[in-house]
Formats: structure tokens, sequence, C-alpha cells
């Protein structure tokens, strides 16, 4: 993607002020467009096929399908839409979950806005990007 | 008319931002710091003396309801407001005990995290009616049934309980010592009188009571 344009974001978690923190931190970069926000699963496919983002930025404990579920769906529906888990799971057994489910990268809760902005710059250049908490070995093997 | 201070403590820097945002959204509130452990959330309430306490359960260090019990204490005109991932009987009459008056959900809007300040900046209590009942009928069954946690409540000292959770999460002995401010010798005269109060023999059963009896999560 061309460094000037803005990147459209969904933003999905059920928790408002986790949607809310997340805006407040990518719209004050001039890179990013908060273009829709979800609070569960079905909503969230809605609006991903309504609006055609970018990124998704989701939570995996999500009601109604989970995050992961909504990965999976959205790799086969609409597989230009790059998925960033952001979750409070750090297991390398949700890592490989979510990187089967085609999601294009992995970030946790705790990880600092340092490595949200990171992150979110690795996936507007359609790069892969995994929570500095994982072995790089690790997310290397399985986001490739 | 001065404005509404308001400290936020919760480990994760998007939700303290997220929360912030909805502070400063308010005329008339500001943030007036933040803390990303239970222990800064105490040090900051008495340093600042803030109006409201936001303050998540699960926070490393010291978690929010021992903390909140320390705020209370040492700060009585700081109202405090928990936020918690967890809806269950058990939370909602640890949150009262503790000495918080609000109470609210992650899950929960926007609003109803405003209004809980709202309602605690006037000194009243923000609980959904739910956990009113559950107040209720504590109170009206003459006290809850003793449950795990009243059991660690009941035998160790505030100080006890502290180093009981340092230790469960994987401190030394001189580490908890340093976090502290305390001698080596006495964290581990600290140390020894939790293992002979709790009856356990070992630091990995003393990890698992703590798991067991909610001081730490797995």
């Amino acid at each position: 993607m061309d460094p000037e344009t803005r990147a459209r974001i969904i933003l999905s978690d059920d928790h408002s002020f986790v949607r809310r923190g997340l805006r407040n931190i990518l719209e004050s970069t001039d890179q990013y467009e908060i273009c829709g926000e979800a609070s569960d699963g079905s909503q969230t496919l809605e609006l991903a096929k309504r609006l055609h983002p970018d990124i998704l930025i989701i939570d995996i404990s999500m009601p109604s399908p989970n995050g992961l579920e909504v990965a999976r769906q959205l790799h086969e529906s609409l597989p230009e839409i790059k998925v960033l888990i952001l979750t409070m799971h750090d297991s390398a057994e949700m890592l490989r979950a979510a990187a089967a489910a085609g999601a294009f990268g992995y970030l946790l809760k705790s990880d600092d806005e340092r490595s949200l902005v990171d992150a979110l710059q690795h996936l507007k250049m359609g790069q892969h990007f995994v929570s500095p908490a994982f072995e790089p070995d690790l997310a290397k093997q399985l986001f490739h | 008319m001065n404005a509404l201070k308001v400290l936020i403590a919760d480990d994760h820097d998007i939700v303290r931002k997220g929360l912030r945002a909805l502070v400063e959204e308010r005329p008339g509130w500001e943030v007036c710091g933040e803390a990303r452990s239970g222990r800064e959330a105490v040090e900051k309430t008495v340093q600042l003396g803030p109006d409201v306490l936001i303050i998540d359960v699960s926070m490393p260090d010291l978690n929010g309801l021992d903390a909140t019990r320390q705020v209370r204490r040492l700060s009585p005109k700081t109202e405090v407001l928990i936020i918690t991932q967890h809806d269950s009987d058990e939370m909602a009459g640890e949150v009262l005990d503790a000495g918080a008056r609000g109470y609210v959900l992650k899950s929960d809007s926007d609003r109803d995290l405003a209004n809980a300040v709202e309602a605690l900046s006037h000194h009243k209590p923000f609980l959904t009616a739910r956990v009113t009942e559950i107040f209720l009928a504590s109170r009206g069954r003459g006290g809850r049934e003793p449950d795990p946690v009243d059991a660690v409540r009941n035998r160790l000292t505030m100080r006890e309980r502290e180093i009981l959770q340092l230790l469960a999460e994987g401190k030394s002995a001189k580490e908890v010592a340093s976090v502290l401010g305390i001698a080596i010798k006495t964290s581990d005269t600290h140390r020894t009188n939790i293992m002979r109060k709790l009856n356990v023999h070992s630091v990995a059963e003393l990890v698992r009571y703590a798991i067991r009896n909610k001081v730490v999560e797995p």
C-alpha cells in the first residue's frame, strides 16, 4: 500500500474502552482511518463485507462467533482483509490456531502502545507481525 | 468549581488510553494520573488524592481488591470503581467487601462507566441491580457462608497477603524484599510464617493455594 494513503480499519472488541483506546492511538497518527466498530462476531462479519477494510483488529474472546471463527470465515470469503488478532491469550497453542485460521498478525493486550503501532505499520506494508512476547523462531515458522 | 480528579489503574496501555479518552471527554473531569500495577495505584492515590480511582481487578504486583482495601484505608475520600472481566456472585461480594462502591464489567458500555464515575463523584454507589440483590441477600442471611477467599483473609495479615501474591507470581524472597523495601531476613520470616499458617510445605504448594483462593490468576 502507498505509504501516503490511510489504511482503513475496523475495530472489533466487546470492551468499549479497548476500542476507544485503539481509536485514540491510531487516529493520532495520520496513517489510519477507523471506518467501523463492532462488539460481536456477526456484527464484525457484516461490517467487513459491507466496508471492505484493509485491516481488521479483532479480539479472540468475542461473542458469537469468536474472533478465530471470524478470521477463518474472512480468510475464505475476503482474504485481502488483513486480520490482526488482539488478545489476552499468550499461549503458543492459541498463536498456532490463529495462524491456522488465516490471521495476518497477533498481538497481546499486554503489549505496549509502541508494539501496536509497529504491528499496524507492518500490516499496512503487507508484512506479518507477531507480538514480541513470543519466540521469534516460532512466530516466523507460523507466519511466513 | 474544581475538576473531578480521576486516577486510572490498569496494566494494559490500550485500556488506560481508552479510559483516559472517556474521562477527558467530560468537561470538568480530568485524569490526574495513571498506574500500571496495584501497588502503583495505592502509591499514586496517596500522592495525588484523586476523587475517583478506576481500577482493574486483575493487576500485577498487588491485585485490584487488595489495592482497594489499602486505598480505602489510606485515602477515605477516594471512591473506588472496580472494572472486571468476570461477573460472578463471588466477585460481586468481594468487590463490596473490599470497600469499592462502584462495579462495572469490561463489557459494559461507555455510558455505564461514565454513569458509575458520575455516581461515585457524588459519593453514591454504582452497582448493577444484580449486585445489589446479592448484597441484600447476604445481609439478610446474617452474613455470607465462609468461602475460600475469606480463609486467606482471615488467616493472613494484609502484609502477609501481599507477600503471598508476590511469591505466587514467581518472585524469590530476595525480590520480594526488594519490591517491598524490607530486609531479606524479614521477607524470609514472612514466607515461613505464611507457609506455617497455611500449612503448606513448599513454594509450589503455596502457588497452588494462591491460585485456588484467587490471590493470583492461573
